[in-house]
């Protein structure tokens, strides 16, 4: 039983008190990670209660979307299918991940308020159910991903290992962007609204549906947008293309100053954020 | 065993309320711009001081009935004591596990199946998937729904809810139960039933707190009350002198 058997808490004792119950609800929050996980599940089950295909669904309109798109541009930009398609698919997959744990960041707490407002689980609980609910939904969509990779014959070339670590920095600065989207949203109700846009004008702004290459010294364009390097380490690998040091610099340095950053307004916030609800 | 405990010292709560226009992220910004401008900068946020000063000791066995008028803080103690809410001022100390009713919606999905709501209860008040999965046929007789159970919880009555929540939650072995109101939920022989599971608990040396306007049930299953009024506490007295403390 992992039940609190023993509690004890005080009243406002300063920063470096809130840091100390922040670090605390982190703790909890992997000691439970299961419960994470078991709520992730209920959320995929219940959502694709009755039908068929369950979150296959979503699987096979992003097929749909990959093909309509990748033909399209493909003609209209005179790339072979062969080297566009599989680029637009992953592109598309991974995308969606950074947008689904970003924008559903949004509602993790609010959507949780009953559960917090009479328990004393730990907040950050929620954060990674949003991300596990996004790799279970993510494990399904991996059938048009292999299917591409099968088709195209890009298993020789892929780098699987290094795709793995795309996916895990991926991961370590969506899931901090998450956090800081769900206490926003807690806090402010508007704030989903502005998540969204921003995230859909970072899908038109990214290398998602078009090529790099095309940008010749407008590079910086691509240098300085953060989702770039995100999808380029996951996405790169798979398709045999190198990726730079400067990707995995701006990830790891995001990863590190978004975490700190993430981290201490939550611990600045965590004790007012049941309010907020 | 060790008796679970309550201690409250001094406990102080305020929070903000917040109106409308404070939630509006895009409203802050234009205050904010708009510098001494016709809107205060805290525009429709309240400080409500919703406990001030509470002490509170309950050990082993004590059955506490909370009474007072709506939003004289009861609501916020069992919150508090749940560990949602964290003292301004004073501590809070909580030995035992706890179970709360507060609210029949903690963890309760509506278009998900009285079994999986179970499910899902259980693994919120710390139970393994297999421990309920090993408990799920006592937990399902003791509902009473029967059928129902593989029915979605949107097609139930509050009654039926209720049961629900109640059989989910003091399924695990808690050493301390919130309860808020609701406990009426259920028809007669939900009641029986309820009340031998509770008497158990207070048996096993655990520790009820009950908020409620209702005399009866204050009678039959507290042995202390408790008055809030705006958030100041009176004494604790015990269950006899509930009339005098109704008077005041």
């Amino acid at each position: 039983m992992q039940t609190a058997t023993h509690m004890l808490r005080t009243g406002q004792r300063g920063a470096l008190f809130q840091l100390q119950m922040a670090q605390r609800d982190l703790r909890n929050s992997f000691g439970r990670i299961g419960l994470a996980w078991s709520l992730a599940t209920h959320d995929v089950k219940s959502r694709y209660r009755g039908s068929v295909l369950g979150p296959f669904w979503i699987t096979l309109s992003m097929g749909l979307m990959v093909l309509g798109i990748g033909i399209l541009y493909a003609s209209l930009f005179n790339i072979p299918l062969a080297q566009f398609l599989p680029y637009v698919a992953l592109g598309i997959v991974f995308f969606g991940v950074m947008t689904g744990v970003i924008n559903e960041g949004c509602e993790a707490f609010v959507l949780a308020s009953g559960i917090l407002s009479q328990t004393n689980l730990p907040m950050l609980t929620f954060v990674w159910r949003t991300v596990f609910r996004n790799l279970i939904n993510l494990a399904h969509h991996m059938v048009i991903v292999v299917a591409m990779l099968t088709l195209y014959g890009y298993w020789g070339k892929a780098d699987i290992p290094l795709a793995i670590l795309g996916v895990l920095l991926m991961l370590m600065n969506v899931s901090w962007a998450s956090l800081l989207a769900g206490i926003a949203s807690a806090r402010y109700r508007d704030v989903p609204q502005i998540v969204v846009s921003i995230m859909q004008f970072a899908i038109f702004m990214t290398p998602v549906f078009w090529l790099p290459d095309r940008f010749g010294k407008h590079q910086v364009f691509l240098d300085y947008n953060p989702f770039y390097h995100l999808l380029h380490a996951v996405r790169g690998p798979m398709l045999g293309q190198p990726v730079s040091g400067l990707t995995y610099t701006v990830l790891i340095a995001m990863a590190l100053v978004g975490w700190t950053l993430a981290f201490l307004i939550f611990a600045r916030t965590r004790r007012r954020l049941v309010h907020y609800l | 065993m060790t008796g679970a405990s309550i201690t409250c010292t001094d406990l102080t709560i305020r929070f903000p309320v917040y109106g409308a226009d404070a939630k509006s992220l895009k409203k802050a910004l234009a205050r904010a711009v708009n510098v001494g401008g016709v809107l205060g900068r805290h525009a429709g946020v309240t400080d409500v001081t919703a406990l001030s000063n509470v002490n509170l000791r309950l050990g082993a066995g004590d059955r506490l009935g909370l009474i007072g008028h709506n939003g004289s803080g009861k609501t916020t103690l069992l919150r508090a004591l749940s560990g949602a809410y964290e003292p301004d001022e004073g501590t809070i100390e909580v030995q035992g596990r706890i179970a709360s009713l507060l609210d029949l919606g903690l963890g309760i999905d509506p278009s998900a199946t009285g079994y999986d709501n179970i499910r899902l209860r259980g693994r919120i008040a710390g139970l393994s998937s297999r421990e309920i999965d090993e408990r799920m046929d006592e937990i399902a007789d003791f509902t009473g729904l029967g059928p129902f159970l593989a029915m979605p919880v949107k097609t139930y009555s509050a009654g039926m809810q209720g049961r629900l929540a109640f059989a989910a939650a003091t399924a695990v072995e808690c050493d301390v139960l919130l309860m808020d109101e609701w406990i009426a939920v259920g028809d007669a022989d939900f009641q029986k039933v309820a009340h031998k599971r509770l008497l158990k608990l207070v048996e096993r040396a655990g520790i009820l707190v009950l908020a409620t306007h209702e005399a009866p049930l204050l009678k039959l299953y507290c042995n202390k009350v408790m008055k809030l009024e705006g958030g100041v506490a009176s004494e604790v007295v015990d269950i006899r002198r509930l009339d005098e403390l109704l008077k005041t």
